[in-house]
């Protein structure tokens, strides 16, 4: 408070000055002692109105955008001010009761809008550069349970939601609410038994009811429960689930969009994750990468495949590295998707809980002298380097081995290396994070 | 022709005068529709799916057969109307974060913008609705049979467009610096859709020009155009004054409305050269049917909110008296349109719901549904707001006390309504929210929040509303028509099944899934639709005749009541700015829906505490300005006062519109 009436002073202060000249000039030209007593006061009205105007505009300008939920508070102070200027001043008595009674509301529903949750819509995620072609089934199931619901172990989490945007609309456990779209549990055995429901129309396509006969010329139906899935996510509107129908069509027409094009937009290799999740996460052999990536060519035009070499801007896939050692670290942690699965402070939007937190700082010394360290690295340095290059030399207790890849000797050159070096070394539990370079 | 005119009849006139209004919308309007053909095949184009005529000419000059044609035109597939046809426009721009595509000064380039349109949007609404209040009052004026009253009909809707006529040049000079700020902060983006839009802007400017030439003859001549058939010809100008601000509104509809749900381009974004699919996208016409209705109640509250502003500061009883009067009809015609806004919301959501149901989700179950809580509770406050004014608006009658004790009731009804509408089913939580919480809904608050329950809470907020209205319209009389007890018992009847039908159907709502209960709604708007539409004038057919118990006295209304037009006015101010800020936020990071994403830093949605904050200060903002626009109207009637004679306090003129 007090900080906020020295900037209001320090804001207003000519006109605060001019205020109390004013009042100086009324005693020495005001000769009727009721009518200089009556101005006196007016002045010092005044001067407190001008005094909370200027603590008004004061907070308005320090925390626009530091702290956005305390602005209300200038709408209070303007609100006493016109309330106080209509008492005191009444030939603009209505005009100010007006304007503060409008500020007062202001006040409260920016006030109201400021007391509740605060979500704020992030930027869109950055594309990361993976290459699941190469991933085991587990990989790739792992990646799909991530597009689908953001992160590893989310899918119990109801609400939890991902690049794919699934679960706004499915369920995909048992029991799980799903009102708008089928519940996703068992589809990969469910799969094979929509083939054989009446609208379905096997091999028939002309003779469906849908809007929507083929997803494109002479793609035909589907005919096993793989190519299913990869048909209901290219072309909804091929066949509905009965229920399920946009509102009024009959079930000939889906509401979901197809989740290759915008504003999902899915790639191949994405598409492929999120069936093999749907697969693995019951216990099921999931069909091999390449078959899947096949039953959805046979629903997705050439010219509509997003692949990985088409993301890719000349990286790691590419055979060329992700980060040169130039751009600031915090861009390096994000070339490098380090930041999806460690928490790295001081870094922005790092807080990954799938590895250990890099404090390393504090951890490295610590890991160093563990019984359990066979390592070769003598320094909190030489640590860091040797458990980017080689993760399982050492692997942190209550985490599993073999989820950090081990192709980062590759993917980073040695800059890039040595600016996450320097800045983890410098972490330090309790400290305020490194400067970032 | 004076002397044929003064043989006609009065009823001759008026069938003449008709005839002429409908000859002069009809060919306002001719050129627009002769002009559609040409303009779906793009602008001087050919039919849809056909190049433009200057193409096919250059293709046959250059002796291009039809085969080498087929091969040369490169089509498109129209991304909502999954049509095929010719890309002759460039693709929308694949922008970057850098000052080519997004020049800045210091400050986040959105939030200028966000300021720079909302402001103009305000004004703009205003003086569309102000005109539509003219005529409706204009036309009153002229056919009420109480010479007074037609006089001070006649004063009143002056008054208006004078206001209007001033703001109608802040609402000019704030499209400027839109058009600028669009310019020179958003140059590829605003490129973009210039040159979608390019077949309409022309007409755009065009009608514009129209509008002020016909503003500027409705308002000088009104005192020329007083008399007899001219009066119906300067009425009939009013018309095309509406006509052409509708069909403006319309237009500038359809770059949000491309923006939200873009048709007539193809995936790239490329025109296909039918500008009739490019304006009549998924979403237009919801959003022209619902921004007629939120512009009419927004003008109904800043002329209410500046009925209010001059009776407080009115020096006379007669003053009072006058000022009273206005704040009521104004109040009266801006809440007529509040009450149906609700259901143009709804249709306008399903439509969202229809076109993106991911986007509907996003609105009402994701991101954005915290705003649509304040929403909620902002119907609540305005309708909380009327009702309140209305009880106190019995004050000023002799035999309106009989209501008074029964207003605590409608008090309990209108609590249990709005709490009921403001609770939130789904809410967008962090995963430890979530955790805490064990799910997305509430363990006893998300039992409540479905949509039924809350098309309950709505609809019996409005049946009491429009209980509150007939109550007023009784205020001071007694119907005396011989069935008046039969009538009584039918209207109580009415209203009671009306509000057991609409609870009941609340609460079926929880015993059946979610698909079916959303249609619910049917039956629960057609209750009180019902209501509206079947009580209000049996009311009146009651009160035909009916014993005055003492006349309205306009004026002696409690000064409070003011300030409940006042939170009208800026209530409904800041809901068009949230439900404005909701609609462009959907889009999330898509200047056009999945055509031509946004790629400047300020790609996300911001927090609702500081659109809430910026909302305030765009209200504000308008309120601090309009202000001066009324002070300025002040200074003009100063100058040129109207003689008319006032009703004074305590005689039995006016008499409220409605009963009249």
């Amino acid at each position: 408070m007090l900080e906020l009436i020295g900037a209001g002073f320090s804001l207003g202060w000519p006109l605060l000055a001019f205020l109390v000249c004013l009042i100086l000039y009324f005693q020495g030209s005001i000769k009727d002692p009721v009518e200089k007593k009556a101005a006196t006061f007016k002045g010092i009205v005044g001067i407190f109105c001008a005094l909370a105007a200027c603590m008004a505009i004061a907070n308005y300008t320090a925390n626009f955008n530091a702290d956005p939920g305390v602005l209300p508070v200038s709408l209070v102070l303007i609100t006493a001010t016109t309330f106080v200027l209509s008492l005191y001043f009444t030939n603009i008595g209505a005009l100010m009761k007006i304007g503060g009674f409008m500020f007062f509301v202001a006040a409260a529903l920016s006030g109201y809008g400021n007391w509740l949750p605060q979500v704020e819509g992030g930027f869109p995620p950055p594309v990361v550069k993976l290459d699941f072609q190469s991933m085991s089934a587990q990989q790739l199931g792992d990646e799909g349970e991530k597009i689908i619901f953001g992160g590893l172990g989310q899918s119990k989490t109801q609400g939890a939601i991902g690049k794919g945007q699934c679960p706004l609309c499915h369920g995909f456990q048992k029991g799980f609410l799903s009102e708008r779209a089928p519940n996703l549990f068992d589809i990969p055995a469910r799969s094979k038994t929509r083939l054989e429901e009446p609208n379905y129309h096997m091999n028939d396509p002309a003779s469906r009811p849908s809007v929507q006969k083929e997803a494109f010329e002479g793609s035909g139906t589907a005919v096993d429960a793989q190519e299913y899935i990869a048909e209901s996510h290219a072309c909804p509107n091929c066949y509905v689930v009965p229920g399920f129908g946009v509102k009024g069509s009959n079930d000939t027409e889906s509401p979901m969009p197809r989740i290759h094009k915008a504003p999902i937009s899915l790639s191949m290799g994405e598409l492929a994750a999120v069936d093999t999740w749907m697969y693995v996460r019951e216990g099921m052999e999931a069909p091999p990468y390449d078959v899947i990536v096949t039953s959805y060519e046979k629903f997705i035009p050439e010219g509509d495949r997003i692949t990985v070499t088409e993301e890719d801007d000349g990286g790691a896939a590419a055979g060329g590295v992700l980060a040169t050692g130039e751009e600031p670290v915090n861009e390096i942690f994000m070339k490098a998707a380090c930041v999806a699965c460690h928490t790295i402070p001081g870094i922005e939007g790092a807080t990954g809980k799938v590895g250990p937190a890099l404090i390393e700082g504090t951890n490295a010394p610590n890991r160093l002298k563990d019984a359990g360290y066979k390592g070769k690295a003598k320094s909190v340095k030489e640590y860091i380097t040797e458990s980017i290059l080689d993760p399982s030399a050492y692997v942190v207790t209550d985490y599993p081995d073999g989820q950090m890849p081990k192709d980062f000797g590759k993917k980073l050159s040695a800059g890039a290396v040595n600016k996450i070096v320097n800045y983890l070394s410098q972490v330090k539990d309790g400290q305020d994070p490194p400067p970032i370079e | 022709m004076g002397h044929l005119l003064g043989r006609m009849t009065r009823n001759s006139k008026k069938v003449m005068a008709g005839t002429a209004l409908f000859a002069m919308v009809g060919l306002l309007v001719l050129p627009i529709f002769m002009a559609l053909p040409a303009l779906a095949g793009g602008g001087g184009g050919g039919a849809a799916g056909q190049p433009p005529a200057d193409v096919l000419a250059e293709r046959a000059a250059a002796g291009v057969g039809e085969e080498a044609e087929e091969e040369q035109v490169e089509t498109g597939r129209d991304v909502y109307y999954k049509i095929e046809g010719p890309a002759v426009g460039m693709p929308a721009p694949i922008t970057e974060d850098n000052e080519t595509y997004y020049p800045r000064y210091n400050f986040e380039s959105r939030v200028l913008l966000w300021v720079a349109n909302q402001q103009h949007l305000y004004y703009g609404s205003f003086v569309l609705a102000v005109p539509i209040f003219c005529m409706c009052i204009e036309f009153a004026g002229m056919v009420s049979k109480d010479k007074e009253m037609a006089k001070k009909y006649d004063k009143l809707a002056y008054d208006f467009i004078k206001i209007s006529l001033t703001a109608y040049s802040l609402t000019a000079i704030l499209g400027g610096i839109l058009i600028f700020t669009f310019l020179t902060l958003y140059p590829a983006f605003f490129g973009y859709l210039s040159s979608i839009f390019r077949p309409v802007m022309h007409i755009y400017a065009l009608l514009f020009v129209a509008e002020s030439a016909t503003l500027y003859i409705y308002y000088y001549g009104w005192n020329q155009m007083k008399e007899g058939v001219m009066k119906w010809v300067h009425l009939s100008m009013c018309v095309i004054l509406n006509v052409i601000g509708t069909v403006l509104m319309f237009l500038a509809n359809s770059w949000i409305a491309f923006m939200m749900s873009p048709a007539g381009v193809d995936e790239q974004g490329r025109y296909l050269g039918n500008i009739w699919h490019v304006l009549h996208t998924a979403l237009w016409n919801p959003l022209n049917v619902h921004r007629i209705l939120g512009n009419m109640a927004f003008g109904g509250g800043v002329v209410a909110a500046y009925a209010a502003y001059r009776f407080l500061s009115a020096k006379t009883d007669e003053d009072r008296a006058h000022y009273d009067w206005m704040g009521y009809i104004a109040m009266s015609l801006g809440v007529a349109f509040l009450i149906p806004l609700p259901f143009a919301g709804y249709w306008l959501m399903r439509e969202v719901y229809a076109y993106r149901q991911q986007m509907g989700i996003t609105l009402m179950g994701g991101l954005l549904a915290w705003l649509f809580i304040i929403q909620a509770t902002m119907i609540g406050i305005l309708f909380l707001t009327t009702n309140y004014y209305l009880w106190q608006a019995l004050g000023r009658m002799t035999g309106g006390e009989r209501f008074q004790r029964y207003i605590k009731y409608l008090v309990f009804i209108l609590v249990v309504g709005l709490l009921v509408f403001i609770t939130p089913h789904t809410i967008v939580m962090t995963p430890a929210e979530l955790k805490a919480m064990g799910g997305q809904q509430h363990p006893v608050l998300g039992n409540y929040g479905v949509m039924s329950a809350k098309n309950g809470g709505i609809n019996a907020i409005i049946m009491t509303t429009i209980l509150s209205f007939i109550w007023y319209q009784r205020g001071n009389k007694i119907p005396t028509v011989s069935w008046s007890k039969f009538g009584n018992i039918f209207m109580g009847c009415f209203f009671i099944v009306a509000q057991l039908n609409n609870i009941w159907l609340a609460c079926y709502g929880y015993f059946i899934p979610a698909n079916v209960r959303i249609g619910l709604s049917v039956p629960q708007v057609a209750g009180t639709l019902s209501c509206l539409f079947l009580m209000t004038p049996l009311n009146l057919a009651m009160l035909s005749g009916a014993k005055e118990l003492g006349p309205i006295k306009w004026g002696t209304i409690q000064p409070r009541s003011q300030y409940a037009l006042i939170m009208l006015a800026t209530a409904f101010t800041w809901m068009m700015g949230l439900m404005g800020y909701i609609r462009s936020s959907v889009r999330l990071f898509w200047h056009v829906n999945e055509v031509m994403r946004d790629n400047s830093p300020w790609a996300y949605t911001h927090t609702i505490g500081f659109a809430a904050n910026v909302i305030s200060f765009n209200v504000l903002f308008f309120w601090i300005t309009i202000m001066f626009v009324f002070w300025l109207g002040a200074l003009g009637m100063k100058a040129t006062p109207v003689p008319v004679k006032e009703a004074v306090p305590g005689t039995p003129a006016p008499q409220p519109a409605a009963g009249s």
